[in-house]
């Protein structure tokens, strides 16, 4: 009996180190490749480690496409500054192209995450524990859509950012993504949880709803908010779609979206394609690392009610 | 504590990045006018010239396919520059498109009510898709310059859509070609089955070499490549020239590819071992397998491929095997190439300035005596223009040019891409090779792609 | 009494109702404004023969579009290669955190954190990064597999991986499992770290074999863990899109379409507007209907 079990979990041990090998793999990969040599990469038979490190493919990498480190212009303003741009009101020095994407990246699923878990979490609220009318009529409506891919609605998208003026702008990747119902839905299964009789005494005590709201309901459903969090950071940083359709000039690209336009361009080139793919991974990647904790922990499902 | 550090850290990011990315439109100001601050002095230099035109102001969006080294962001800058040497005032911003995803872009931009102003393409793309669809402006008048006379009447007649508009204005153009490597002829002993003088060879003589090359152990002799329309010329021109069929009638109006000719050309290339229908690869692909020794022939070639260094020497494979330029082979070898053209074309934005001005920029890249020399060498290409005759002179390509002149050029075939529905039939051939490649019957798939790519034509 | 009664029950409804639309508000005007309002321009172009270009309004045909959707035989592979994604990805993913999670949970701190790390490295890298490297693995002249297959004499000789329609949609499928798994399995880490250890022992003690202590007071702990990987999984397996684009284009032959590609496709290969966006609504009422079904299951339950 002790035997087998024994047995069994060397086995799974063994198993998942050979997992653990195939899914480090691409990483390693993409860092030892982004150092290799023309030759060694484009090479017919797999050179394991570079034989010779060269740091080219960086060179060639960030001295492409420069562009501004950032455009500090005011949102909406092309609709009254006369010549249909907005107004800038500063730049910032020149960057490699890569740079500049790795920041807008930041700034889109950072800007996402935020935005959804706040207005999120205060739906969630309201349609866990308040009566209105037109409550049901909502939760269907959200229940629907939760898991409707955004391609449905690609063309009609495209035409309603161009006529917000919104085009090919961040903005007009990070509000869909904000709109998407599956943050509203989690958010009111986790508020379900919270005991109605401690809103009611609070209010009897004469709290306002703000004050319940950020004192009462948010702590309770912050493991949630957190879990909802990291959904929404890693979904936008990773939506390739509403990037591809919707950022069109340099200076507004992703670094998912810069890979690919590289990778299209440069079919003859993988060395610089591996520098690009491994500028992509590593910050995240760095980040990760060290909050991990935060990554992993506390996201207790154990509030969610099906 | 480690609490408060990484809300300050997470706030402190939000900011900056915040700063980063708020500007839907923006480009980079700043940097535009300190370039054209530099080039005004020089544009004073030459104050007896300026016209009225010169005085133009606007901020022009040029998108480019990667034609030549007008994909290459260092080359376009200093051509950009002798531009603004003459116009300070224009301020154009280039935007970098591939084959693979470039059409989709500019479809999402013109969707997006952001199409560029101006655009570096083919009449393929220029007239028969976006002019046809009423999105471009009329360049007639372009055409009536002195300078526009000298230009060959059949690259006038490809960039005239069906209603006589003139949709593009020309600057470069090609006869795409294919290459062999010789090293592994050699070791074939496929060498025979060449016509090296006239870099010709036959039907017959072509599958001999594939043969050959195959039983010598050369296990992917060729590839056809059909993951899509990257390089689709190469695949068209092989399949037509190899028993004299054609891809669309002599007026360009409807497709004409389901024949017995290129029913034989396809079933022959089927059963040929050694000749792959392949749907993992585009034509860059192929290019990287040939130059990598995996291929012995690429369908996808041209000069500037035959000059292109950034493997090691120019016209040698990575590992130094020769590279030879061919014609397709034709059952009697004299096959007709599938030409490209490439020139300017403008989108109808509806603001009359900005069309204005995107015309002095097409004048002057493509007319102006000394600039339009430096716009066709950045292509790689040929002029349009009769009487430019000298533009590879003493540059280090000069031979490799004359060559593609004197055996390649010649052979300019029918230009039948600005037929209508082209987008269309252009995505109907990759999936056609890909269903006949995955076993499906040639003469069945071809009916099916002629159906289809009629159906664009009509519409 | 009465009258008084309701009146200021009516004021006190109203009240509420007024409060819960000021807490719903900020997330309504984004679903409503960017996911249902381009749901109804959907549909109603989906009417219409809507393309590109100035030269043609769009004209009016009725149900035209759908009725040519139910002949057209890339539609219907592309929905079936979507529901096969679903179908086949979204056990899988469970499955497979649940056990990679129940084997790494109980180790030592730094074990399991590598662990966990590696199998989150897909998610974090990003699908583009990360789908660079597999075209070249799966790459038919010089790849990874093919060059360890037919070293090893696994393979006999090459194989496309991704040129050949048996094996090209089994590799997409493959790549988005592993940039799935990892959120499931720090999820069942988390969740089997909080199961209650009481319990479990007291079982123990009972006598209780570890299958049985695994059905009877784990599952039941994890169970809405489990539903929470589910909805998600299925999401992202729906939303599969870059690596389809990026690896095989929808090819060979449309093996690889999915509905999702497909609308993209003829929306912008096909310039067909009206046409992609009556798939797009067939789509919507698919999920729709699985999605309130699935919901309606989750509550009686």
């Amino acid at each position: 009996m002790h035997k087998t079990k024994n047995l069994y979990s060397l086995l799974s041990l063994f198993l998942l180190i050979l997992l653990a090998f195939f899914f480090l793999f691409p990483l390693y990969w993409i860092i030892t490749g982004s150092f290799k040599t023309a030759q060694s990469i484009n090479g017919t038979s797999p050179d394991w480690f570079p034989k010779e490190w060269v740091l080219l493919n960086y060179q060639k990498l960030f001295s492409r496409q420069p562009t501004a480190l950032f455009t500090l212009s005011i949102p909406f303003s092309g609709a009254f500054s006369g010549t249909g741009k907005d107004i800038v009101l500063m730049t910032g020095p020149k960057v490699p192209g890569a740079v500049r994407w790795l920041l807008n990246t930041v700034f889109m699923s950072l800007s996402a995450m935020i935005l959804t878990c706040v207005t999120a979490s205060m739906a969630g609220y309201a349609l866990a524990k308040k009566r209105f009318r037109g409550r049901t009529l909502l939760f269907t409506l959200i229940v629907c859509a939760m898991a409707l891919p955004k391609q449905v609605i690609l063309i009609p998208l495209i035409r309603e950012m161009s006529f917000l003026k919104l085009y090919n702008s961040l903005l007009a990747v990070i509000f869909p993504t904000v709109g998407w119902p599956f943050g509203v839905f989690l958010m009111k299964q986790f508020s379900e949880g919270v005991p109605g009789e401690m809103l009611e005494a609070s209010r009897i005590d004469g709290a306002s709803e703000a004050r319940i709201f950020s004192q009462i309901v948010l702590p309770m459903i912050k493991p949630g908010i957190g879990a909802l969090a990291i959904f929404t950071f890693i979904n936008s940083w990773n939506d390739y779609f509403m990037q591809l359709i919707m950022l069109s000039s340099t200076e507004n690209l992703t670094i998912s979206l810069g890979i690919a336009k590289l990778q299209a361009e440069n079919a003859t080139d993988f060395g610089i394609i591996m520098a690009g793919a491994a500028v992509a991974a590593i910050p995240i990647l760095i980040v990760f690392l060290m909050f991990q904790r935060y990554f992993t922990q506390g996201i207790a499902m154990g509030a969610v009610k099906g | 504590m480690k609490k408060r550090i990484l809300a300050w850290g997470a706030a402190s990011l939000l900011l900056a990045s915040s700063l980063a990315a708020c500007g839907p439109k923006a480009t980079t100001e700043t940097e535009k006018k300190a370039e054209s601050g530099k080039a005004s002095e020089a544009a004073s230099e030459k104050v007896e010239g300026a016209s009225e035109d010169e005085a133009l102001k606007a901020d022009l969006k040029l998108y480019t396919y990667p034609i030549g080294k007008w994909g290459d962001s260092a080359s376009v800058d200093s051509l950009l520059q002798n531009f603004n040497a003459k116009y300070p005032d224009i301020h154009v911003t280039v935007e970098y498109l591939d084959y693979q995803s470039g059409d989709d872009q500019v479809n999402t931009a013109i969707e997006g009510n952001a199409a560029p102003d101006l655009i570096m393409e083919g009449p393929e793309r220029l007239v028969a898709n976006w002019g046809a669809k009423g999105l471009m402006v009329d360049l007639a008048d372009l055409f009536e310059d002195d300078a526009a006379k000298d230009i060959y009447p059949n690259v006038v007649e490809a960039c005239k859509s069906s209603e006589g508009k003139y949709y593009e204005y020309p600057l470069a153009m090609i006869a795409h070609c294919m290459a062999i490597n010789k090293t592994a002829f050699e070791n074939a002993d496929a060498l025979q089955y060449l016509d090296l003088d006239n870099h010709t060879w036959t039907t017959e003589n072509f599958f001999k070499a594939v043969k050959a090359l195959h039983d010598k152990g050369q296990e992917n002799v060729a590839a056809v490549y059909c993951g899509g329309q990257g390089g689709d010329q190469g695949t068209r021109a092989l399949v037509n020239n190899l028993y004299g069929g054609k891809f669309t009638n002599k007026e360009h109006t409807e497709y004409a590819v389901d024949s017995s000719e290129n029913a034989q050309a396809l079933e022959e290339l089927m059963k040929a071992e050694g000749i792959n229908f392949d749907p993992a690869l585009v034509g860059g692909d192929e290019i990287t397998l040939f130059r990598n020794g995996t291929l012995a022939m690429s369908l996808c070639w041209n000069s500037a491929q035959q000059n292109n260094k950034d493997n090691g020497e120019a016209g040698k494979t990575n590992n130094g095997d020769e590279i030879i330029p061919m014609l397709f082979p034709a059952k009697d070898g004299k096959a007709e190439l599938c030409g490209g053209i490439w020139g300017f074309g403008i989108f109808d934005n509806g603001d009359e300035n900005k069309v204005k001005a995107a015309k002095a920029f097409i004048r002057f890249m493509a007319n102006d005596a000394e600039q339009a020399k430096l716009s066709v060498q950045t292509t790689g290409f040929f002029p349009v223009h009769k009487d430019l005759t000298d533009v590879y002179e003493g540059t280090e390509n000069a031979e490799t040019m004359k060559l593609f002149t004197e055996k390649f050029m010649p052979s300019f075939g029918d230009y039948y891409q600005v037929t209508p529905g082209w987008a269309t039939a252009r995505t109907e051939w990759w999936n056609m090779l890909q269903r006949i490649g995955q076993g499906g019957d040639v003469k069945t798939e071809l009916t099916t792609f002629q159906t289809n790519a009629n159906a664009a034509a009509k519409a | 009494m009465d009258y008084v009664q309701s009146n200021r029950s009516k004021i006190l409804a109203q009240r509420e109702t007024r409060s819960a639309y000021l807490f719903l508000l900020p997330s309504l005007v984004f679903f409503l404004g960017f996911v249902i309002f381009p749901m109804i321009l959907c549909v109603y172009t989906s009417f219409f023969d809507a393309t590109m270009g100035k030269n043609v309004a769009d004209q009016f045909i009725g149900l035209k579009n759908y009725t040519e959707l139910f002949g057209d035989s890339i539609f219907q592979k592309a929905l079936k290669n979507t529901l096969i994604i679903v179908l086949v990805s979204v056990p899988t993913v469970a499955i497979f955190s649940l056990w990679v999670a129940s084997a790494i949970y109980k180790m030592k701190g730094p074990v399991l954190s590598a662990f966990r790390c590696i199998f989150y490295l897909p998610v974090v890298t990003g699908s583009v990064a990360v789908t660079v490297v597999w075209k070249w693995m799966f790459h038919n002249y010089y790849g990874l597999f093919n060059y360890v297959g037919t070293h090893t004499g696994v393979l006999e000789k090459n194989i496309n991986w991704l040129g050949d329609a048996r094996f090209a949609l089994p590799c997409i499928i493959l790549i988005l499992f592993t940039t799935s798994v990892g959120q499931p399995i720090v999820l069942y880490v988390s969740a089997l770290g909080n199961v209650d250890d009481s319990l479990v022992e007291a079982a123990s003690v009972d006598g209780a074999t570890d299958l049985q202590l695994f059905w009877k007071i784990k599952w039941p702990q994890i169970m809405p863990t489990t539903l929470y990987i589910l909805v998600i999984t299925t999401i992202n397996s729906f939303q599969c899109f870059a690596l389809i684009q990026l690896l095989t284009s929808g090819g060979p032959n449309h093996s690889t379409d999915t509905v999702m590609y497909y609308i993209y496709y003829t929306a912008f290969k096909l310039y067909r507007y009206g046409y992609g966006n009556a798939m797009g609504v067939i789509l919507a009422i698919i999920i729709a209907l699985l999605s309130a079904l699935q919901f309606q299951l989750a509550k009686e339950k």
